[in-house]
């Protein structure tokens, strides 16, 4: 008997670690809705149909797909999944073959500005795709030391754009000019001025992100791919510039939709609230004008507690930021 | 209940425990605990003056604590027989119920536990199922979100004789429920908690939407499933009357629930496979189809009752096709839920088949086995020289084997299945099976090693699960090498080291070892006894320096007629690329050291002694040998 034959799609996906528990899926839809891309941002993603494809051979429809791409192994559905099928892990080994074909990543990315790079490699160490690298090249005419980002793994989550020290590093609709441009003036007439930082991902349903717009002139929200986008410059310039408070409001931890974007985020939060605690003679000064609040995927209704919360602080908060710093 | 209560042959002993079980088949001792109830059963007439006056309430378990009962109860109105308990851990002693049994006296709280023991013909075990616990599952929210509930708990909601008599109220606010979203297959179906479809889950789901449209057709009821499973009879048009009476169907296992934590509403996300997108819906109240589960205690059964538990938990029939009201031990049977889920009819089939199968029992006198049961020679034993041993009885899937240091191992011949695993594993070879001796499988190796033996691959066969998958291998007419010479055993437990040792030493070239999958074991943990075996052979004879491949082990399926022709063409393939001076040389290398190996077999006269003993075998068994107690 010749046991031997051409190797179909399915084996090839088969044959990447992680991808080989594709047969088990029996199409319940947990990992559909369990994730949020399909409702916040692109209505034909779906891996159950994605998986479907695999299993059919359907190579081409496959990697045309915008699961392929769209997904950005956070992992929500892996736990969640009845037959503890590794999801991220199918869809990775299928954009493996997709780009070995020649296909490339539809999703807007991130650009480096090579002259104003300087090869410090923190961009390396905080994105949690490894896009970004260390080469040799020449710039200007002379060989030097900068990054590059693999398009074909960038997420364009931005955690890298805020933290490249020198600005060098741009996600088009979300620079750091574009965020800034975004925080208002104060007006002293209603109440205590807001700022709130919300990434895409934390807030599930809509009737939660409408009570966010719902608020007066004095909360102004500003949206961001991920927290991680979240550069404490900002904070301190809208505090600056007599902004009364503001919240950063992320995923809850584990639920990144970046994975480790939260994580980067509450470092540097807690750190600038820390800092602002010991530069005001004021007893919890930082920590309650800067908050950063990580919202559950079952925590409905919590982001109106939490703006709540921080206004009525900020209307007992005696002395204005301006004043106090 | 009622009627097999009052019945002359029954007599029900509810509030009791089984705590031991001694004996075989037709001649158990079961010894049983009779709780106390502090109350003269036979004094109490079920008035229930002592639960009126009893000020104490604790939750009732059988309205799923959506109510209270007294510290001196009944289960349930229907309760059999109809004698109250006192409640010991909830009463306060203030000997009120006492004072209003007054005449009739009927209550002690000096009553202790009655231990019994009862002589059986037979058991039957019909200990049910319990329910899956949701709470484990975050994304349910059930124990958080209050209008989360149970299917159970709905049981009793809309139960007329329940807690609230049969008006459907949420929990949180006490309001009547409009839209209400059932979920199935929770915890079920699903590789995190329980791997098994529960069966029944779709049916009573849907028997709760069209019981709740009858007595409120404005009802919004929606079902969310994977698959609707509704195989039996009438079950499929029941399904139609529900979707006609206007309950939908929403094909997409949910991943969360939301709760508002204004209203206590609850928000489903799941995906809608008729529309391909994610769904957001709002309800008032959830229900969870949860898993049936095997009760908490049946491990501790399972051990009183010296029956195995299949994967999951549930107990073991003795064949899963046609014999599946029977346990591996004869003499008890299963009745219901507790051997698989079930459904009523299932159930009620399944109880019937085990009275049935008891009652063969109970009108029998003599009781027919398989004849290959295992004998002890006393004179070779041990044990009967005060030497401490016991393998055999460790061996024994059954607890066939009394053991006792000082004395020759004795096999309760109505308790032995005839595995051989004790045959195999006894170090001093006493003792043996009828039709399986050493020395007639001796005789089998010599004669398929006779002719040019070093091109031959000996293929130990269990008679359940390898020796089936070569026959269907053969009538299936899958081509597998000529070389393999095949022996048949009743379990690869009895395949013994001797045997393999003399393969080689006769210079086989590959030997096969062979049996059921782990799990599959016709004789319960006969292959675990085998594999532990050969997996000891095979390190053993990479020790020596045998080549790879000429001792193989491989578990095979009575259905796997392909799986047995590729493993004997892959021997015959790894035989092939062995020089032949080269295997030659290593028959001749490893022929002292197998014969060193064997020489307990051939040292101990047992071939020959034993081919003179198999003719007297027959008449020690009908001389009394086996030993049954008189009154069987």
């Amino acid at each position: 008997m010749d046991h031997t034959r051409t190797l179909t799609f399915a084996d090839q996906v088969r044959a990447i670690p992680e991808g080989e528990h594709l047969e088990t899926c029996y199409a319940c839809g947990t990992c559909v809705s369990t994730c949020m891309i399909q409702q916040k941002v692109e209505p034909q993603y779906n891996p159950r149909r994605l998986l479907r494809m695999v299993m059919m051979n359907m190579r081409e429809e496959a990697f045309k797909s915008p699961t392929t791409w769209l997904c950005s192994a956070c992992d929500l559905c892996y736990p969640a999944c009845p037959q503890e099928i590794h999801i991220s892990g199918v869809i990775g080994a299928v954009k493996q073959l997709a780009i070995e074909a020649g296909y490339t990543s539809p999703l807007e990315t991130v650009t480096v500005d090579e002259s104003l790079c300087s090869g410090c490699g923190i961009c390396v160490m905080v994105c949690p795709y490894e896009a970004p690298a260390l080469v040799e090249k020449a710039v200007d005419g002379q060989m030097d030391r900068v990054s590059e980002v693999d398009d074909n793994k960038c997420m364009g989550c931005g955690v890298c754009v805020a933290a490249c020290p020198l600005g060098a590093i741009a996600r088009p609709g979300v620079s750091n000019a574009e965020i800034v441009a975004q925080i208002p003036e104060p007006s002293a007439a209603d109440g205590p001025s807001l700022v709130t930082f919300v990434c895409d991902w934390c807030l599930r349903s809509d009737a939660d992100m409408a009570v966010l717009e719902s608020y007066p002139e004095n909360v102004r929200v500003i949206h961001i791919p991920c927290t991680g986008r979240i550069d404490p410059e900002m904070a301190l310039r809208a505090l600056r510039s007599g902004i009364d408070g503001i919240l950063v409001c992320g995923c809850a931890p584990g639920e990144c939709h970046y994975k480790r974007g939260t994580y980067v985020s509450s470092c540097k939060i807690g750190l600038l609230g820390r800092m602002l605690d010991e530069m005001s003679a004021q007893a919890g000064f930082g920590s309650g004008r800067v908050r950063f609040v990580q919202i559950g995927t079952q925590e409905r209704g919590r982001i109106r507690t939490e703006v709540d919360d921080m206004l009525a602080y900020l209307e007992q908060a005696v002395t204005p930021v301006r004043e106090a710093g | 209940m009622v009627d097999a209560a009052r019945h002359p042959k029954v007599d029900v002993r509810t509030y009791t425990e089984v705590e031991r079980v001694e004996g075989f088949v037709g001649n158990f001792q079961v010894q049983l605990r009779e709780k106390s109830r502090y109350v003269y059963a036979d004094r109490c007439n079920g008035c229930g003056e002592c639960a009126t006056v009893c000020p104490i309430e604790v939750p009732n378990y059988f309205e799923m604590n959506l109510a209270p009962r007294k510290a001196a109860y009944v289960p349930m109105s229907q309760s059999v027989p109809l004698v109250y308990t006192i409640d010991l851990d909830a009463c306060i002693h203030c000997y009120k119920c006492v004072e209003a049994c007054g005449k009739l006296d009927a209550i002690d709280f000096e009553i202790e536990d009655k231990v019994t023991w009862e002589d059986v013909g037979a058991i039957i075990v019909a200990t049910g199922y319990s329910h899956f616990d949701p709470s484990v599952m975050p994304e349910y929210g059930y124990g958080r979100f209050p209008n989360v509930i149970t299917a159970m708990e709905m049981e009793r909601l809309n139960n007329s004789a329940g807690a609230t008599a049969g008006n459907l109220i949420r929990p949180s606010d006490g309001r009547n429920p409009q839209r209400l979203a059932f979920i199935n297959c929770v915890g079920s179906r699903d590789k995190r908690y329980n791997e098994w479809c529960s069966g029944f889950c779709c049916m009573y789901g849907i028997k709760n939407a069209v019981l709740l449209k009858q007595v409120n057709p404005e009802l919004e009821i929606t079902i969310y499933y994977m698959d609707i499973r509704t195989p039996s009879k009438g079950y499929e048009e029941f399904y139609n009357r529900a979707r006609e009476a206007g309950v939908h169907f929403v094909q997409g296992r949910p991943s969360l629930i939301t709760e508002d934590p204004q209203t206590k509403n609850l928000w489903v996300y799941s995906e809608d496979m008729a529309l391909g997108s994610v769904m957001e819906r709002e309800y008032d109240m959830v229900m969870l189809s949860q898993a049936a589960i095997p009760q908490p205690d049946v491990d501790a059964m399972s051990s009183v009752l010296n029956i195995s538990q299949s994967p999951g938990g549930w107990f073991m029939e003795y064949h899963p096709k046609l014999r599946p009201m029977d346990s591996p031990t004869d003499g008890v049977y299963l009745a219901g839920a507790c051997q698989g889920v079930k459904d009523i009819p299932a159930s009620v089939a399944h109880g019937s088949a085990a009275a049935a199968r008891a009652g063969r029992v109970l009108h029998s006198d003599e009781w027919e086995i398989e004849p290959t049961v295992a004998v002890v020679w006393d004179d070779r034993c041990v044990s009967a020289t005060g030497r401490k041993c016991g393998i055999c009885s460790r061996a024994c899937p059954y607890g066939a084997i009394d053991y006792e240091q000082g004395k020759a191992a004795h096999v309760i011949t109505a308790k032995c299945h005839g595995c051989g695993g004790c045959v195999a594993e006894c170090p001093h070879n006493a003792i043996t099976q009828l039709h399986f001796t050493d020395a007639q499988l001796l005789a089998q190796i010599h004669a398929l090693l006779a002719d040019r033996p070093e091109e031959k691959i000996l293929a130990f066969r269990c008679h359940w699960c390898s020796y089936g998958g070569a026959d269907l291998a053969g009538t299936s007419h899958f081509e597998y090498s000529a070389n393999e010479r095949g022996l048949r055993v009743m379990c690869s437990a009895r395949m013994d080291t001797d045997f393999i040792y003399e393969a080689y030493r006769l210079g086989a070239g590959a030997v096969l070892f062979s049996g059921c999958h782990p799990q599959d074991c016709h004789y319960i943990t006969g292959q675990p006894v085998g594999e532990r075996r050969a997996e000891r052979l095979l390190s053993a004879f990479e020790r020596m320096g045998m080549t790879p491949g000429r001792f193989r082990i491989e578990w095979i399926s009575a259905a796997e007629g392909d799986k047995y022709a590729r493993v004997i063409n892959e021997m015959q393939q790894a035989l092939d690329n062995i020089p032949k001076e080269k295997l030659m040389a290593e028959i001749e290398e490893l022929r002292p050291e197998m014969e060193r190996r064997a020489r307990r077999m051939r040292e101990a006269p047992l071939v020959e002694e034993a081919l003179e003993y198999s003719g007297r075998l027959e008449a020690v068994v009908l001389a009394g040998a086996v030993r049954v107690p008189e009154e069987a």
